[in-house]
C-alpha cells in the first residue's frame, strides 16, 4: 500500500469529528445579551451574602479572629 | 446544513487493480469528510456570531463598582516538604487536604494550622487530591496513575495507608479527581486524554470520557442543581462539557491559546472560567454557546494556574505563575486587587464553602489562607 493511503484509523476518526460537530451545531441557543442579563441578576441577586464581597466582621469570620494562646 | 450524501462507488475499468479502486473510494469518502467537518465548524461560528449582539460587560455597565478590597493572609500552613500541587475543602469549612511533590498528602484544620493525619504516597507528584462530601475520606494520586481512597480514622496513631483502596486506573498521570454528591463515585481526568467515571466500591469504570486530543488537566462537576454535567480543560486547549450517563461531549471551546490548567463553574451552573498557560481567564456561558469574557492585562504575562469564583460569581481569583493572585470583577472584566504573599508559583486556589475565605498553595511549599 501507498504511504499516502488513509489508514481505517483516520476514517474512523474523521467520522468521529464529523458526528461530534453535527451535534454540536444543533444545540439551541441564547443570545448573550440575554444570558449576560441572567449572570449579572445572578449576581445582583447573591452578592449581599457573599461574604468576601460585603467583609463580615472579624468576630463572625473565625480566620479572622487572633488564634487562641495555647500555654505550654 | 444539508449534508451530501458520499459519492456512490465510480464503475471501474478491469484494467484498474482492486487495491487502487479501494484506495481511490477511501480518499474521496476521507476528503468528503474533512470538507463536511470544514463546513461544520464554519457554520458552528455562524450560528455563535449571530447571537453576539453585546459584550457581558456593557450589559454591565449600570451595575455599581465594586469598593476596594482588603484581603490579607490570615493563616499560613507550613509542613510539606515540596511543592504544593493541589487542595481541597471540606464540607466543614474548616478542614483542608493538601498534596505535594514531596509525595504527602496532609489534612489541617484551618483554624488552628495543625496537622490532624499525613499519608506517604508510594509516589512523588501526587497532583490531585479531593475531600469525600461526608469528610471521612480523601482521594488522591498522581504520577502513580491512580486515584487512592484513604478513609480517614479518628485515631491519629492508625496507619492510613493500610487502608487505602485504588479505585480509579489510567494509562498516564492523575491530573485531577472530584468525588460526585456522594462519596461513592469519584470522577477523574488524566494525562493519557481522557476522563472517567468510577464506583468507589467496587473500583468499576462506569463511564469513560474521550474527546481531548491531548492531557486533560483539570475538572469541575456542575452544581447538583443543573444536572448531570461535568466540565474539562486540557493541552488541546479546549474546554469539554460532558453528560456524565451518556459518556458524551455536549459542548467545545476551543479559544485558549495554550493548556487549560483549570476549570470552574460559575455558581448558577449557566456559565464556568478557565485559567490558562496563555495568562488569560475566560468566562464562557453555555446557553449562548460561546466566550462571553476574557480577564486580562497586558502587564500580566504568566499563566493562570488556577481559578474559583467567590459565592456569588462577582469575584473571580485566579492563582499565577508570576507569585500572584489577580481578583477579577466578573460582570466588568476588570481586575479589583492583586495579592501577594507566596515565594513562588501558585498551584491551586479554593473559595472555602460558604465563601468565607479562600486558600491557596503553592511552590514555597506552603497553603495561605486568605480573607
Amino acid at each position: 500500500m501507498s504511504s499516502k493511503a488513509p489508514s481505517a484509523n483516520n476514517l474512523n476518526q474523521a467520522r468521529q469529528t464529523v458526528q461530534q460537530l453535527r451535534l454540536e451545531a444543533r444545540i439551541e441557543r441564547i443570545k448573550i445579551s440575554q444570558a449576560s442579563a441572567d449572570i449579572v441578576k445572578y449576581c445582583n441577586q447573591h452578592q449581599k451574602s457573599d461574604p468576601l464581597i460585603m467583609g463580615i466582621p472579624a468576630s463572625e469570620n473565625p480566620f479572622k479572629e487572633k488564634k487562641p494562646c495555647t500555654v505550654l | 446544513v444539508q449534508v451530501n450524501p458520499v459519492k456512490s462507488q465510480p464503475t471501474t475499468s478491469p484494467l484498474i487493480p482492486e487495491m487502487a479502486t479501494q484506495e481511490v473510494q477511501l480518499n474521496e469518502t476521507l476528503a468528503h469528510l474533512k470538507t463536511e467537518s470544514e463546513t461544520l465548524k464554519t457554520k458552528l461560528e455562524e450560528e455563535r456570531a449571530k447571537l453576539h449582539d453585546v459584550e457581558l460587560h456593557q450589559v454591565a455597565e449600570k451595575v455599581e463598582a465594586l469598593g476596594q478590597f482588603v484581603m490579607k493572609t490570615r493563616r499560613t500552613l507550613k509542613g510539606h516538604g515540596n511543592k504544593v500541587l493541589c487542595m481541597d475543602w471540606c464540607k466543614d469549612k474548616r478542614r483542608i487536604v493538601s498534596s505535594s511533590q514531596d509525595g504527602k498528602v496532609i489534612v489541617w484544620d484551618a483554624f488552628t494550622t495543625n496537622k490532624e493525619h499525613a499519608v506517604t504516597m508510594p509516589c512523588t507528584w501526587v497532583m490531585a487530591c479531593a475531600y469525600a462530601p461526608s469528610g471521612c475520606a480523601v482521594a488522591c494520586g498522581g504520577l502513580d496513575n491512580k486515584c487512592s481512597v484513604y478513609p480517614l480514622s479518628l485515631d491519629k496513631n492508625e496507619n492510613l495507608a493500610a487502608k487505602k483502596k485504588s479505585v480509579a486506573m489510567h494509562t498516564n498521570y492523575l491530573s485531577a479527581c472530584s468525588f460526585t454528591n456522594s462519596d461513592m463515585q469519584i470522577l477523574t481526568s488524566s494525562g493519557d486524554g481522557t476522563c472517567a467515571l468510577w464506583d468507589v466500591e467496587s473500583g468499576q469504570l462506569l463511564q469513560s470520557f474521550h474527546g481531548h486530543a491531548a492531557d486533560v488537566l483539570c475538572l469541575d462537576l456542575a452544581p447538583s442543581e443543573t444536572g448531570n454535567t461535568f466540565v474539562s480543560g486540557g493541552c488541546d486547549k479546549k474546554a469539554n462539557v460532558w453528560d456524565m450517563r451518556s459518556g458524551q461531549c455536549i459542548q467545545s471551546f476551543e479559544t485558549h491559546e495554550s493548556d487549560i490548567n483549570s476549570v470552574r463553574y460559575y455558581p448558577s451552573g449557566d456559565a464556568f472560567a478557565s485559567g490558562s498557560d496563555d495568562a488569560t481567564c475566560r468566562l464562557y456561558d453555555l446557553r449562548a454557546d460561546r466566550e462571553v469574557a476574557i480577564y486580562s492585562k497586558e502587564s500580566i504575562i504568566f499563566g493562570v494556574s488556577s481559578v474559583d469564583f467567590s459565592l456569588s460569581g462577582r469575584l473571580l481569583f485566579g492563582g499565577y505563575n508570576d507569585y500572584t493572585i489577580n481578583v477579577w470583577d466578573v460582570l466588568k472584566g476588570t481586575r479589583v486587587s492583586i495579592l501577594f504573599g507566596h515565594e513562588n508559583r501558585v498551584s491551586t486556589l479554593r473559595v472555602s464553602p460558604d465563601g468565607t475565605a479562600f486558600c491557596t498553595g503553592s511552590w514555597d511549599h506552603t497553603l495561605r489562607i486568605w480573607a
